[in-house]
């Protein structure tokens, strides 16, 4: 579904470059639910923001539905975003002057004229996600946690090959991040959806059914979920303090 | 509920819940377009054209504030633009993070950026034209109504406005066009949150600044005239670049007051810490801002400043004038005798007394002049013998006319100059005159100066010997001769009198006298001679005409305009009204311009800043606290640029009073104390909007 290849990224600031990825390697397999986990400056929302076409990658390759991000003009990234990427954001990213429906349609009315089966598919999601009450509000009357399951049925409107989602309850209280989480869930259960999230939530993390730990732009480690959720964490929680105390360990050597 | 089914409605439905920055938008390229179409309209208008003396101080500097205040609204447009922008990529970003390609967002883009910058943009041009037509007419209903005040326009000035036009709709598309080539989606998103810090200068630049300022100002004032004395050239127009340190110097000040502040509190440093920083991280819109409030209010202030430079010395010099009525004309013209104008004072009840009059002839008179060198811009000063006309009297005729031994010897002549000695037409390089029929020749030489307020005009006027001027004035025809004339009224003066006296005096003239106080007939006869056409006889001059005796191109420029106190102290401001009423405009203008800008500057920081605002009650700030920050951050927006641009320009106005003839006159002293009164008013406006800004802000933000 998703490969990632060797990828490098670096900014550039005045004279200076400074590399954020180097050389990351995973895939991300159809129907399975990934995390990326890391410390802040790791690189997780670069690499989130390189797989979704929003910013250029310096060397390796992305692949999505066997289709390569590299070398693709505008237009065909643009598609790419519409058609085969579902986006769910930390901030909702919701706009203010429409209701939830048109923004759960979007997507589809950035291909062209909606249809009746599409305006039934929102509604389904609304349905599956317990916004329907919410339809015909706008972002400002709602909740966070609600315009984060609006951003979740958004992504998925067009069926897409994966659903990428930055940080998702990084903006919630518990209550509304463990709804959100739960939605991912559904989704994926019911609809079979590929999740790829950016979170430094243990919590929201140990969903998923494996864990990548981002450091100093490169995979740390790679976590398989074999059991239950809770043991789960408390894995993730370990490895993320061995990767403090290595941290640690280094500076006091410096 | 109606859904959105295509992303035409949606883009409708996104542009109606964004009215709001819309609205900003539109309102700021109206007024600015308004503001620029109305001056314009007014600048090119026949009405003031005919008034102000082509390549005067007078319409250089209305020409200096236009292109001040076009500066300022086209920095304003460019201001709103990114406003309306910065909100609006939020939008774009989140569309294009969706999968919307440039080509699918360009069309709703482009057609509302054209929509809204192209009709706001002719509104404010159409409404440019019944802004200027009410408060001219608002002029002549309450303050002065003139001949000359009946308002026309010329088409011409829509070129100013047309090419505004162009500006703002072509860079708002091109604005559109860059927003939808960034390749970083991210960026786009984030740009409404990104700030904008401007680069932190030393403390430095703030002194630094204001030395700048004070230098450009010298420098570009001053090198005109270095021109002249040192390398004999008229200065080019470029020379305005000598300016520049002033606007560099004006950026470093405001860099200065955004960055760093001008109140040093070193004991409690955290006192203005959160509006500093507000003002800091949205640095370059504050510093450009601050830049368009200051030169607009300095253009207010100059132009309001003409008025008291003008009237205080004009009415002074009509109070202290010798004699109620004194004029002058041509002996071959019949002009109403004595007997004539005691018979009409009878009629108005009026007695005269101190009757004077005298003989005078206008004779051709060598100087050294400035020769032009053809088709360039450079000039010699060279001898000319006949350079141009001299009224001259000889000395009993001057001691009859003023009360004052003039002793000239012969071969000698002597200047008369005013008292201020402030006369710009002496000449007192000539070697000989000339009988202008006879062409007979007498050498003479300088010998000093005779003080005389009312023998000066645009013509100079000497003194020989009772010998010389009986040996040079044999065969002259009556055409080169004339007679001076003065009179008092026993008891109060009457305007009707004045006013019937004027016209019986205007009209007992031939055509031969329709003439300005430029025209030179010396010269005309030096020029047809060597088989030229003199420039008086071309379309170039402006000429003067008896049927508008009223206008004040007539009273300025008339050769024999008579001197009658009471006529001139009673029509002083409705034959000056044009000219007036234009700066009064321009004053109004420039300052409505400015506190647009401040009062918008201020709605912008309330909506940048609200969740700031918000933060700091959930902290705990009180509504006092929140009040002191936000009446910091209006009173930078509000204070400095006044204080700096009152300042700056009040300086430079001394500074150009002093550099006419390097000293201050009374009258200029008096001019200063007048301005000092109306920069007063006008801080107290400031003020007033000010508060308004404070209330509104205070508000909106429910503090």
């Amino acid at each position: 579904m998703l490969y990632v290849n060797d990828l490098h990224k670096s900014y550039e600031v005045g004279k200076n470059k400074y590399p954020v990825l180097k050389g990351v390697d995973f895939h991300v397999a159809q129907g399975e639910f990934v995390a990326v986990m890391g410390p802040s400056g790791s690189g997780k929302t670069t690499l989130l923001n390189c797989i979704s076409c929003y910013i250029p990658f310096d060397k390796g390759s992305i692949t999505v539905g066997g289709v390569k991000l590299a070398g693709q003009n505008e237009e065909m990234l643009a598609e790419i975003r519409n058609t085969k990427l579902g986006f769910v954001f930390q901030d909702f990213m919701l706009l203010d002057g429409l209701t939830i429906r048109e923004n759960i349609l979007i997507p589809r009315i950035i291909q062209g004229e909606v249809s009746s089966e599409a305006e039934k598919l929102a509604d389904e999601l609304a349905s599956m996600f317990g916004i329907s009450h919410i339809l015909n509000k706008y972002p400002a009357e709602i909740s966070g946690g609600e315009k984060q399951r609006a951003a979740v049925a958004r992504s998925l409107i067009n069926n897409p090959l994966i659903i990428l989602a930055d940080e998702p309850t990084g903006n919630l209280d518990s209550k509304a991040s463990r709804t959100v989480i739960e939605t991912f869930g559904n989704a994926k259960t019911k609809m079979n959806a590929t999740i790829f999230m950016v979170t430094h939530d243990s919590f929201a993390a140990s969903f998923c059914d494996r864990v990548i730990l981002l450091k100093d732009g490169s995979i740390y480690r790679q976590l398989e979920k074999n059991g239950e959720r809770g043991a789960f964490q408390d894995e993730l929680l370990d490895v993320i303090k061995e990767m403090s105390m290595n941290d640690r360990e280094n500076s006091l050597k410096l | 509920m109606a859904h959105i089914m295509n992303m035409k409605q949606m883009e409708q439905k996104l542009q109606k819940a964004d009215r709001k920055q819309s609205h900003l938008y539109l309102f700021c390229n109206f007024m600015a377009l308004m503001i620029i179409s109305a001056y314009s309209a007014l600048m090119f208008s026949p009405t003031v054209q005919n008034v102000f003396p082509e390549g005067g101080d007078s319409a250089k500097q209305m020409y200096m504030i236009f292109v001040m205040t076009l500066i300022g609204c086209v920095v304003f447009t460019i201001y709103a633009l990114g406003l309306f922008f910065r909100h609006k990529s939020g939008q774009l970003g989140i569309l294009m993070a969706l999968g919307a390609s440039r080509k699918r967002l360009a069309p709703g883009l482009f057609r509302e950026v054209f929509v809204l910058s192209s009709v706001s943009a002719l509104a404010g041009i159409v409404a440019g034209f019944p802004f200027v037509w009410v408060i001219w007419q608002g002029f002549r209903l309450v303050l002065i109504d003139s001949s000359d005040m009946v308002l026309s326009f010329d088409l011409k000035c829509l070129i100013v406005s047309f090419l505004f036009f162009l500006l703002v709709v072509g860079f708002a598309c091109l604005t559109a066009w860059r927003y939808l080539r960034k390749t970083n989606i991210m960026e786009v998103i984030r740009e409404e949150h990104i700030n904008e810090p401007v680069k932190e200068l030393g403390k430095w630049c703030g002194s630094v600044g204001m030395v700048l300022i004070f230098v450009g100002a010298a420098l570009g004032y001053g090198t005109p005239s270095l021109c002249h004395d040192w390398l004999h050239m008229y200065p080019p127009s470029w020379l305005g670049i000598f300016y520049a340190p002033a606007l560099v110097g004006l950026y470093m000040v405001m860099l200065h007051t955004v960055v760093h502040g001008w109140r040093n509190n070193r004991k409690n440093p955290y006192r203005n810490i959160i509006s500093r920083s507000m003002m800091k991280f949205q640095g370059k819109q504050t510093v450009n801002n601050l830049i368009v409030i200051t030169l607009l209010i300095a253009g207010a202030c100059f132009g309001i400043f003409y008025l008291p430079a003008s009237a205080v010395s004009a009415l002074v010099r009509y109070a202290n004038q010798a004699y109620d009525y004194f004029y002058h004309y041509r002996a071959d013209q019949n002009v109403p005798d004595r007997e004539a104008v005691e018979a009409l004072g009878n009629k108005y009840q009026l007695t005269l007394k101190d009757w004077g009059e005298c003989e005078y002839i206008t004779l051709g008179m060598g100087e050294r002049t400035i020769v032009e060198e053809e088709g360039s811009s450079h000039y010699d000063i060279e001898y000319v013998p006949m350079a141009g006309e001299e009224k001259v009297l000889s000395e009993d005729a001057y001691r009859m006319l003023t009360g004052q031994e003039a002793d000239v010897e012969p071969g000698t002549y002597m200047n008369i100059i005013d008292m201020d000695e402030t006369s710009l037409y002496v000449n007192n390089s000539a070697r000989e005159f000339t009988n202008m029929v006879t062409r007979k020749q007498l050498d003479t030489e300088f010998a000093g100066y005779l003080y005389h307020d009312l023998l000066c005009d645009q013509i100079g006027c000497s003194v020989l010997s009772n010998e010389d001027y009986a040996l040079i004035s044999e065969g002259l025809t009556d055409d080169w001769k004339g007679r001076f004339v003065q009179f008092n009224i026993d008891g109060k003066d009457d305007y009707q009198f004045a006013n019937a006296f004027y016209n019986l005096f205007v009209y007992s003239f031939d055509k031969s006298c329709e003439l300005p106080n430029y025209y030179d007939r010396v010269q005309k006869i030096r020029d047809n001679e060597a088989g030229e056409v003199y420039w008086g006889d071309t379309e170039d001059m402006s000429a003067v005409s008896y049927e508008h005796k009223d206008s004040f191109q007539f009273r300025v420029f008339w050769a024999y305009q008579p001197q009658f106190r009471v006529l001139s102290q009673n029509d002083y401001l409705r034959s000056m009204a044009v000219l007036f009423m234009m700066f009064l405009f321009i004053c109004i203008v420039c300052m409505l311009t400015a506190l647009v800008v401040c009062y918008t500057r201020c709605q912008t920081i309330a909506l940048n800043n609200r969740y700031i605002f918000d933060d700091l009650k959930k902290l705990g700030a009180s509504p006092q606290f929140l009040h002191k920050e936000i009446r910091s951050q209006c009173k930078n927006v509000f204070q400095v640029p006044a204080i700096i641009g009152m300042t700056a320009i009040y300086m430079f106005f001394v500074m150009i009073l002093y550099g006419n003839d390097n000293r201050l006159l009374l009258t200029e002293i008096l001019a200063m104390f007048v301005c000092l009164g109306i920069l007063g008013v006008l801080a107290t406006i400031v003020y007033v909007v000010y508060r308004v800004s404070v209330r509104t802000i205070k508000r909106q933000l429910e503090i």
